[in-house]
């Protein structure tokens, strides 16, 4: 019996968005998802993997434009080997799905099988069955992998299920959790591996059941996205070797930074500048500076942000605490300096929104007395 | 400030050096007629402190025509305790010098600091212009223009509230405007001035997020559609497999064929009743037939007796008839006889009556053939005297004319003589008796008279002749006009047969009695015969007719009977009694007859009807028929109750089978199965619609779509909480600097309110001027016949006004003043359209003000500033 390799992977979430972004990024990060998958074909190639096992969710939506779905099974093209995939609960097998679409537009490579009803699948070469348990409603309370333990099927060939949803007690999820997959299905179903899909972070189930992850990361969570897993099975009943490898292009950061004294300006300065092209930011800055750090922070927030994929950057929360020497510098004499006395006191307040307009007024203020001050001493 | 000395030279009106030296601290007062360099002056001050000394635009400070010229302004003035002396040339000579304390500045250096001390701007670029002037501005009167004060306030309104900060220990916003009205710009473009509604960038990201939030929610709509879709379809297709599995329609079809056979069995029965039930009813006609049959023969017998009972009552009828008709026909003959009777009576009377009436005819006619007779014979006698008379009249006739001829010549005669014989000679005579003389032959005895027309001769008897000749001239003439005349009359009268006038007169006379003896015998013969004489013969011959045929009737007439008849009128009722009686009776008899005759028919008619019913009871053939047909009676009978008694049993098998039940049960099977078959169809062609439609759909791409729009969603509504952050901020801002602005102001006009109270009081007891937030002058309140009155200072008279800008700038004056700010106040010519009365009041408040600061003032009345306190410096540069 020869080692079986196999490529698990799950979750590209094809034709997803990003909303949160500008235009510009979130097309970049649409795009990068299609390359991930045209990584994945050459990573199996390069692997000489026996077959691809795509658990789910492949589509982010059932309605997507027909040019999508046809690029996406373009970029199956660099692994010849088999691709066997399921519906997940974005893209479930329905009456009219887009699967059945695919299925019509013809876009589907002859080497990619496309599980829409639970019987097992039986591979020549190498010689294993295929136990899928695909999704053919949006949202259901059963656990569809139920009927892995009663199908029968040759033996000597190793089993390996195939299913997209929730192990029941491992990811802190409701009871009545949708798509259930009952904990130490794998072993009560005699499978040498149960591939899943659905969690978007890489993580172990338990000795042969994993969750592949999504192999391009499409949000700030920080749960070790950017995977896929290399599986090595030496035969029915032996252990599967297991070995995440990275595929994600973008590494997406979450950072909060609160500002109490003026090294944490700098110290805020310097991680922004350690940043790359390759990086998705999402910054929150607490605390207080005085003008001259956020004038720093806002320097600092525009020139990253030219140079990584996409930088946002929330400010709202820190207020500003102008010096002596801020305000003697702004010229704000008179009525003026009243009113920048009553804005810092403002900010102070209990009334969040309040004091978030008496912050924003206050860096206006700020901006447009040194803007004057500019055109004054020009 | 205290302006000690003033120097000009080339300067305007004063050609030559000019100065003025000893300027006291309080009131200066300047005096001079027009054109005496007042204004020369104020310029030269306004010159020396506000224009540039490289300005180029300062032509009109030199001599007229003197273009070398360079004007030249020195000033020595006190100011915070040092002197200083500021010296300032133009145009040809560009300099400006400020010495104090052994300091001195020179060039645009020492005028910024003149323009620090006192309070004012240059001018970028030019002229120096009112906006620049600053405190100088607002405290140094123009001539005629006391009465502005807003708009020197305005250009001030910046210099003050530094000025008087200062005063307050506080610090203005420098600039602090200028950023209101950024602030407020900002704000503005993105929300309204009003309202605060959003606008500009702001509305236009409200609007997109908004439009964008549609389009989700259509998208979202459809999505949702084609969901249910999808899920129809999976529906669908499963019940399409089952239904195409279970074939519900074959069962229904089966079911249809039984119940129809069952149904057709059930017709064989229904057809059979039909069969029976037409077997029944002809049963039934005969029946009825046989019936009448026998009705017929029971009404034969009764006919008979009918019969007898009818020829009886017309043998009744028939004698009650004859016996009437027996009863009228005597009564009618008498009748006949009685008329006969009456109608010879009354002939015989008739008769006698037409004679009588002839008898009277005659004799009445008779009379008056009588009358006519003598009546045509008197007519024909008057007829023939007025025949006579006529005739005679006709002969003896003269002419009217030519008795009116006669007459004439007559008289023409009668003047004639008259006239001759007053010519003629007139010879009157008287002679002895006896004697007697000749004259013409003719004797003269006695006494008397003569006319003599002609030659005449008396003869005197023994004496001889004498001739006498009428002397008169016209004598002759008139003896010819006599002669003429004389022969005109003759023939006339020989024309008419006439011997003399006289017989023409008495023929004349005879005529007139003759006429009228004429008309009276017309008159008679008129009364005569009215008519005419025929007429009154033609009444007369008939009269005599009329008698004569009257008397041929009479002849004509039967002898008259031996009993004198009765009257007309009695014979007459008689007959008509008679007749009438007669009338009445033929009538009796006629109706009797006619009703005997009648009678006599119905009585045959009834015996003969009487005799035929008899006869075909008679008939032996009779009795046979009836016999039969009561026989055939009973079996059509028994015949009908056996079929009855099918029908029953037929009736009740139909009903136990329910055929309305059974074609319902064919009709619900067989539209079942068709339902059954159409649904499985429908079904196949809805999965086959949803199938393309959802081919369609799912071409849109709508998840993806809905994804874009979702994105671009986010991205809008980033932009609006942006636009909605800065917008509330810009709010924030704005309200904020307001108020702070608007405490400040508060705060610096408490000072001036004071001050301006002092002086206004003066001018208007109990008044009170606001401050606006400029420091610029409000609405003024006084009290008034109807309590206080509030109004703006330009609704007041111009002297008012030109007062109020006056103590306004004084009281701006004692603000400065309290902060250490320089104040030097030049009227010139101010207060000009004051009265007396105020003009009273207005030296008080100068006089009072000039306790604190130093005035110049610059007047061309000097009687009206007498009682100023001050000794009036009279200027007069002309040459």
């Amino acid at each position: 019996m020869p080692v079986i390799k196999l490529l698990h992977t799950a979750d590209w979430q094809i034709g997803k968005l990003f909303g949160q972004f500008d235009a510009d990024d979130a097309s970049a990060l649409a795009e990068a998802r299609i390359a991930t998958v045209e990584g994945l074909a050459r990573l199996a190639t390069e692997e000489q993997v026996d077959l691809v096992l795509v658990a789910g969710d492949v589509f982010d939506a059932q309605g997507i434009a027909e040019k999508t779905v046809r690029r996406l099974f373009n970029a199956l093209a660099g692994y010849r080997g088999p691709w066997v995939m399921i519906p997940g609960n974005h893209d479930a097998g329905l009456a009219e799905s887009v699967w059945t679409r695919a299925a019509r537009l013809q876009a589907i490579p002859a080497n990619v099988t496309v599980c829409l009803s639970p019987g097992p699948v039986l591979l020549a070469s190498p010689p294993l069955a295929i136990l899928p348990a695909p999704l053919t409603q949006r949202i259901t309370y059963t656990d569809l992998t139920e009927g892995f333990a009663a199908t029968d099927t040759p033996a000597g060939l190793p089993r390996i299920g195939l299913a997209h949803g929730s192990v029941q007690g491992l990811l802190a999820d409701g009871i009545d959790s949708t798509n259930p997959i009952a904990a130490g299905r794998a072993t009560q179903a005699r499978l040498d591996y149960l591939a899943l899909g659905d969690w978007h972070g890489t993580r172990q189930v338990d000795e042969r059941c994993w969750y592949a992850g999504t192999p391009e990361t499409d949000n700030f969570k920080g749960n070790d996205s950017g995977n896929a897993l290399l599986v090595e099975i030496d035969g029915p009943g032996a252990l599967p070797r297991v070995t995440p490898v990275a595929t994600g292009r973008y590494r997406w950061h979450d950072r909060t930074s609160e500002l109490l004294v003026g090294s944490d300006t700098d110290r805020l300065v310097d991680e922004l500048a350690g940043f790359g092209a390759l990086d998705v930011i999402q910054l929150s800055v607490t605390g207080h500076t005085d003008l001259a750090g956020h004038r720093r922070i806002q320097q600092a927030i525009g020139t990253t942000g030219g140079r990584v994929r996409s930088l946002a950057a929330d400010l709202s929360a820190l207020r500003l605490a102008p010096t002596d020497e801020d305000i003697a510098a702004l010229q704000a004499d008179g009525y003026l300096g009243e009113v920048i006395d009553t804005l810092r006191q403002g900010q102070e307040g209990n009334d969040a929104a309040a004091a978030g307009v008496a912050r924003d007024a206050l860096a206006l203020l700020a901006s447009l007395l040194d803007e004057q001050r500019g055109s004054d001493t020009r | 400030m205290k302006l000690k000395r003033l120097r000009l030279e080339q300067f305007r009106r004063f050609r030559q050096p000019f100065q003025i030296d000893g300027l006291t601290p309080g009131l200066n007062l300047f005096t001079g007629p027009n054109e005496a360099g007042k204004s020369t002056l104020v310029a030269a001050l306004r010159a020396a402190f506000f224009e540039r000394y490289r300005s180029s635009a300062v032509d009109d400070l030199r001599p007229w025509g003197d273009s070398a010229a360079a004007p030249t302004v020195e000033l020595d003035f006190e100011l915070g305790g040092h002197d200083y002396r500021l010296t300032k040339s133009f145009l040809h000579k560009k300099r400006c010098e400020l010495q104090w304390n052994g300091q001195q500045l020179d060039g645009t250096d020492a005028e910024d600091r003149l323009a620090e001390l006192l309070g004012f701007q240059h001018a970028g670029k030019g002229a120096s212009k009112a906006e620049h002037w600053g405190i100088p501005g607002l405290l140094w009167i123009s001539q005629g223009s006391a009465q502005e004060i807003r708009e020197p306030v305005a250009h001030a309104t910046d210099h003050l509230r530094r000025a008087l900060n200062t005063s307050l220990g506080e610090v203005a916003a420098s600039g602090g405007d200028d950023l209101l009205a950024n602030v407020e710009a900002r704000r503005n473009e993105l929300l309204t001035a009003a309202g605060g509604k959003p606008r500009g960038d702001y509305a236009a990201a409200r609007e997109q997020e908004k439009a964008l939030e549609d389009e989700l929610a259509s998208l979202d709509q459809d999505i949702a559609q084609y969901s249910q879709k999808v899920d129809r379809l999976a529906r669908l297709r499963q019940e399409h497999t089952r239904e195409g599995t279970e074939q519900t329609w074959v069962a229904f079809r089966a079911q249809e064929a039984d119940a129809r056979a069952r149904l057709e069995a059930l017709q064989g029965v229904e057809r059979e009743l039909a069969g029976t039930r037409q077997q029944q009813a002809r049963g039934e006609e005969r029946l009825r037939l046989l019936r009448s049959h026998l009705d017929a023969f029971e009404r034969e017998e009764k006919e008979l007796a009918t019969r007898r009972a009818a020829t009886a009552a017309a043998q009744h009828t028939l004698d009650e008839a004859a016996a009437a008709l027996t009863h009228w026909q005597p009564r009618h003959d008498e009748a006949a006889r009685r008329y006969d009777s009456a109608r010879h009576a009354l002939r015989l009377a008739r008769q006698e009556d037409t004679r009588r009436n002839l008898v009277r005819s005659r004799d009445e006619q008779r009379r008056q053939a009588e009358a006519a007779g003598a009546a045509l014979t008197q007519a024909e006698a008057a007829h023939a005297i007025l025949q006579a008379l006529r005739q005679q009249a006709a002969a003896g006739a003269i002419k009217d004319s030519e008795l009116k001829t006669l007459r004439e010549l007559g008289s023409q005669l009668t003047e004639n003589r008259i006239r001759r014989e007053a010519s003629a000679t007139r010879l009157g005579y008287t002679l002895d008796a006896g004697v007697r003389l000749t004259l013409d032959g003719q004797g003269l005895e006695g006494r008397g008279e003569r006319h003599l027309f002609d030659h005449s001769q008396i003869d005197l008897p023994g004496l001889g002749r004498l001739e006498i000749t009428p002397g008169g001239t016209g004598l002759a003439e008139l003896q010819r006009a006599a002669d003429e005349l004389e022969d005109q009359r003759s023939a006339l009268l020989q024309r008419l047969g006439l011997n003399s006038p006289e017989e023409a007169e008495t023929r004349a006379e005879a005529r007139r009695q003759l006429e009228a003896d004429l008309r009276s015998a017309e008159t008679g013969f008129k009364a005569l015969a009215p008519k005419g004489l025929d007429a009154l013969r033609l009444e007369h011959a008939q009269r005599t007719t009329g008698a004569a045929e009257a008397e041929t009737s009479l002849a004509a007439l039967a002898p008259p009977p031996e009993q004198p008849p009765p009257a007309v009128a009695t014979a007459e009722a008689e007959e008509e009694a008679a007749r009438q009686a007669l009338a009445i009776l033929d009538s009796q008899l006629a109706t009797a007859r006619l009703a005997e005759s009648s009678a006599r028919a119905a009585f045959a008619a009834a015996t003969q009807e009487q005799a035929s019913a008899q006869a075909r009871l008679d008939d032996p053939a009779r009795g046979q028929r009836l016999g039969a047909a009561n026989a055939e009676l009973t079996d059509a009978r028994a015949e009908q109750d056996t079929l009855s008694r099918r029908v029953a049993a037929l009736e009740q098998q139909i009903a136990e089978a329910h055929p309305d039940i059974l074609r319902q049960d064919v009709e619900r099977y067989r539209s079942s199965a068709g339902a059954a078959e159409a649904r499985h169809r429908e079904r196949a062609t809805e999965i086959y619609r949803l199938e393309v439609e959802l081919e369609a759909a799912g071409a849109r791409g709508l998840d993806e779509r809905r994804a874009e729009i979702d994105r671009d969603l986010a991205q809008a509504r980033r932009r609006s909480a942006e636009l909605a952050r800065r917008a509330a901020a810009l709010d924030h801002l704005l309200t904020l600097l307001r108020s702070h602005r608007q405490a400040l102001t508060q705060r610096l006009q408490a000072p001036l309110q004071k001050h301006l109270a002092r002086y206004l009081q003066l001018l208007f007891p109990r008044a009170r001027l606001d401050i606006d937030e400029n420091l610029g002058p409000g609405p003024l309140t006084r009290p008034g016949p109807q309590g206080d009155e509030t109004g703006n200072l330009e609704a007041l008279s111009f002297g008012a006004r030109e007062q109020m800008g006056v103590i306004t700038r004084l009281a701006y004056a004692d603000l400065l003043r309290e902060a250490g700010r320089p104040t030097l106040l030049v009227l010139d010519d101010a207060l000009v359209h004051s009265d007396e009365t105020r003009l009273a009041q207005m030296k008080r408040v100068l006089f009072d003000a000039a306790g604190r600061h130093q005035i110049l003032l610059f007047t061309c009345h000097p009687e009206k500033w007498r009682d100023l306190g001050v000794a009036a410096r009279t200027l007069d540069s002309t040459p």
